[in-house]
């Protein structure tokens, strides 16, 4: 069922010009093709806060193709701008702090709050992102950058770093309205060179359905060389349930980047699952991960056919409704095995003897139901919350050889699951996030291909909710 | 095996510039209306031999570069030598290089040389914007292959054909136009964002402008480019000059013309170089070929180097890439250069080239070195004007400035004079060219 306030022009201008009391959702720019050399070609970036991040932002921003503007009292705040500005031919300006001459818009809003000791300084954010707040082009993007809460003892440095995080949280949920999202990133010290490629990403339109978000970039895994386009050359990825909806989605992002995808699904999936591979030029392994020995001949399967896998998607997942009461046990035994049993099993299997190379990627399918708990779904929330426990305590262990392990976890999503909803909670669903509208699977796709890139090696052990800054979880 | 081979192959030769002669260069759809391409080159080549008596034998081939090249006969070299009767011998490629073509052709006979591939080759090339070939599209050369092919027989198949060719604008002949293939954008409009994103303003562009047409106009008038300009006879009369060249043009009258791809663009006829119709040759040859043969070589190449940037970016700052990889090719740093001669397809081009090149912060990251590659001192910098004055028939650019910076070299005792041009695709050339004696 589509959503009538988004794709119907007439609905949306009947709306408008009524003065309906109907908040019409913006509609969100979405990235059109593989990943670019200049993913923020032409846009003006407003950056604020004097944190130890000036030199990465200017080398980040302009090479990316972005013309940052800088806010400071003096023309000294231009300087680590001045050399990369050459370089890329990106000229910088400098912007008065409280001042937003009239007229000018920007992109997006960057802001270096590493710098932040007292919650007197918090003052910053405000002085910089009031008066331009409203100037935010549609589409917009908020990076507010801090250091992470846990590295400091003295309580009062933590209380003001973890006071950017809510004001992001609730700066994404006022301009969602205008399409545009709003994350907060901590920046590990020493892990500063991992700061670009997520930069990029959350910057671009690539990250059109995530909102509110915390990311922690740390220098917990080991990193090797991150190309900017053609990211996933020469790699193979595993995408389980890859027949349809966000599995889909997935595969074909990893393959429009470069990527061998192997489609996992059911035997009975058959037909759609060699689609998808065959669109993508992929391949296809049918199995029951259900099965007991689906951990062996997967394994044995990339073993033989590519000498091991560089990228897992742990997709496939499934629903089985029902209060706990009224709960038979094949529906409680079959979601929390394919959601979260299953996955284990391959995961452990596929980490014997590096089957899964060094410099890996496993990222696993959670869900904002999962981490916010939902009437119905005991059976799926322990499922989905055993998946974020489960990152969070392989990560640190397989950091050694490269190998990073996160979980998306997709809030409403327009797929078959959702379009299944009775239409008045699925309308309700849909409104219940910053940006007004449920996603769509590419949304989620963008999110596990970023992860699954050599470029997002500071980010380990975490769960990124994909899900339009939706009011419910946290 | 032990048999020496005559233009001994595999042994090691320096190739050396002999001379180089050109048309005037001359305003598309002007003087030059009734010259296509192959005759324009034509009429350079002929005065290459003349002025050299080179004896025709002796001729290994010709290496000619175009940018519009004739659909019927694209070989323009293979066309050129059988025009002027050449010994069937001579044999001929012709090659493309967007505005790089014209050194192009010139550094492949030197390599080929240098190989010991051939010991004589004439190299240059010709452009006549005023005969551009213009096509019709796609759609209705499809449609009309019946026709051609004789397959329509009945009135129906010629209905038929007619009811494909609508609508009429689909089918109509479009203007050809200087676009980037891959993205649409006509090259005008990449020297304005150019212009925009280096902070070149209006009124240097004017500025650097009318410098090259008083130093062209100078040359001229001095009689600098006599040694290397023929006349040519056409069926009004002869051709003496260029005509480009304007040298009582001023700031003040440059910046009474209207930006051309821009609204509030900095962009006009006056700082961008014009259509233009010209050939160019150079004679190359084998320093020992050239000595046994009584000639006195007048300068040969150190070095050269070809880029290419990212087309969607900066399309035309290939040369701030492609002359420092030069310079470093040859041993050389910027200063130590005593010309630099650099293609000027726009001012602005040129002046954002200037400007990467004295930038700390382009050497840091876009060479990786820690310091600029230096300023260029206006004293040896395009010291007689360039493709703003002087034109650019775009295969024949390259060539015009090997030879003028060959017969600099030689005049003036000086050492080594860089080259650079920028070309369509994000293509960059330079080239270091060393004075013989």
């Amino acid at each position: 069922m589509t959503d009538l306030l988004l794709e119907n022009e007439s609905a949306r201008k009947l709306i408008k010009t009524l003065g309906l009391p109907i908040p019409v959702p913006e509609r969100l720019e979405r990235a059109k093709g593989p990943y670019e050399e200049r993913p923020l070609d032409d846009k003006t970036i407003l950056v604020g806060g004097h944190g130890a991040l000036q030199g990465v932002l200017a080398q980040v921003l302009t090479k990316a193709g972005a013309t940052p503007w800088v806010v400071g009292k003096s023309d000294s705040v231009l300087e680590p701008y001045r050399g990369p500005g050459e370089a890329w031919a990106r000229t910088t300006r400098r912007i008065e702090p409280g001042d937003a001459p009239e007229g000018e818009r920007v992109d997006a809003i960057v802001f270096d709050g590493t710098g932040l000791e007292t919650p007197d300084d918090l003052h910053q954010l405000y002085e910089v992102m009031h008066p331009w707040i409203r100037r935010l082009n549609r589409s917009g993007r908020v990076v507010v950058i801090g250091r992470p809460v846990g590295d400091v003892k003295r309580a009062a440095i933590a209380a003001t770093r973890a006071g950017l995080e809510g004001f992001t949280r609730s700066l994404g949920k006022e301009i969602g309205s205008n399409g545009s999202v709003a994350n907060s990133v901590f920046v590990e010290e020493g892990a500063e060179d991992r700061l670009g490629p997520v930069l990029r990403f959350l910057l671009s339109p690539r990250s059109a359905f995530i909102s509110c978000q915390p990311f922690h970039v740390t220098k917990t895994a080991k990193v090797g060389e991150a190309p900017e386009t053609h990211v996933l050359g020469g790699k193979v990825a595993l995408v389980t349930g890859a027949a349809r909806g966000i599995g889909e989605a997935t595969a074909e992002i990893l393959a429009a980047e470069g990527a061998h995808v192997v489609c996992l699904d059911r035997p009975a999936d058959d037909g759609p699952c060699s689609q998808v591979a065959q669109r993508i030029g992929g391949s296809v392994l049918l199995v029951d991960i259900t099965d007991r020995d689906a951990p062996e001949r997967i394994a044995n399967d990339l073993k033989e056919r590519f000498g091991g896998v560089d990228v897992v998607v742990h997709n496939a997942g499934v629903t089985r409704d029902k209060t706990l009461g009224r709960m038979k046990p094949d529906a409680w035994d079959m979601a929390v095995d394919i959601n979260l049993g299953a996955v284990v099993r391959i995961t452990e299997r596929l980490l014997q003897n590096d089957l899964l190379r060094p410099g890996g990627r496993i990222i696993c399918l959670s869900s904002v139901s999962g981490i916010a708990g939902n009437r119905g779904q005991t059976n799926y929330s322990a499922s989905k919350a055993g998946v974020v426990g489960f990152v969070r305590a392989l990560a640190p262990q397989v950091a050694d050889k490269g190998i990073t392990v996160n979980a998306i976890a997709p809030g409403f999503i327009e797929t078959r699951l959702t379009n299944a909803m009775p239409v008045a909670i699925r309308e309700v669903a849909r409104r219940m996030s910053a940006v007004g509208q449920g996603g769509k699977p590419e949304d989620v796709g963008q999110a596990i291909t970023f992860l699954a890139t050599p470029g997002a090696a500071g980010l380990t052990g975490q769960t990124i909710r994909v899900c339009g800054g939706a009011l419910v979880g946290a | 095996m032990g048999k020496k081979k005559k233009n001994g192959w595999g042994k090691k030769h320096r190739a050396v510039i002999v001379t180089g002669v050109r048309t005037p260069f001359v305003k598309a759809f002007g003087r030059f209306l009734d010259l296509d391409t192959i005759d324009l080159a034509d009429i350079a080549v002929r005065a290459l031999l003349e002025r050299t008596d080179l004896p025709h034998d002796e001729i290994d081939n010709i290496i000619w570069g175009g940018v519009i090249l004739p659909s019927a006969a694209p070989n323009i070299a293979r066309e050129v030598a059988l025009d002027l009767r050449l010994p069937p011998s001579v044999e001929g490629m012709t090659c493309t290089r967007a505005c790089a073509t014209g050194l192009q052709a010139v550094t492949l006979a030197a390599a080929a040389i240098e190989r010991g591939e051939a010991d004589v080759v004439i190299a240059g090339g010709s452009d006549s914007t005023s005969n551009t070939p213009i096509n019709l599209p796609q759609k209705a050369v499809h449609a009309l292959a019946p026709l051609a092919f004789g397959k329509a027989s009945t009135a129906a198949d010629y209905l038929g054909v007619l009811a494909q060719m609508m609508p009429i604008t689909e089918i109509l002949p479009r203007m050809p136009k200087i676009a980037e293939r891959t993205t649409g954008e006509v090259m005008g409009e990449s020297a304005e964002s150019m212009a925009r994103r280096n902070e070149i303003s209006r009124e240097a562009q004017d500025r650097f402008a009318e410098r090259s047409h008083h130093r062209a106009a100078e040359a001229i008038a001095s009689g600098r480019f006599d040694d290397e300009v023929v006349p040519v006879e056409t069926p009004d009369g002869w051709v003496h000059t260029d005509n480009i060249v304007r040298g009582d043009t001023s700031v003040e009258k440059l910046s009474k013309l209207r930006p051309v791809f821009a609204k509030d663009g900095t962009v006009t006829a006056g700082n961008a170089s014009p259509l233009t119709d010209g050939a160019a040759a150079v004679l190359v040859m084998s320093e020992e070929k050239a000595r046994a043969l009584g000639y006195k070589p007048l300068a040969a190449f150190r070095s050269w180097a070809y880029v290419g940037v990212d087309p969607t970016d900066q399309l035309l700052i290939g040369p701030a890439l492609a002359m420092p990889k030069a310079l470093d090719r040859a041993g050389m740093a910027l200063k130590d250069a005593s010309l630099v001669d650099m293609h000027e397809a726009f001012a602005a081009q040129v002046l954002s080239v200037t400007k990467a090149l004295a930038s700390k912060g382009f050497a840091e990251v876009r060479l990786g070195r820690s310091r600029a590659v230096g300023e260029i001192d206006e004293d040896k910098f395009n010291v007689h004007g360039g493709s703003l004055s002087i034109g650019h028939p775009f295969g024949a650019t390259g060539a015009r400035m090997v030879t003028t910076m060959a017969n600099e070299l030689a005049r003036t005792g000086k050492e080594t004079a860089l080259l650079g041009i920028c070309a369509a695709g994000g293509l960059g050339a330079g080239a270091v060219l060393e004075a013989v004696r």
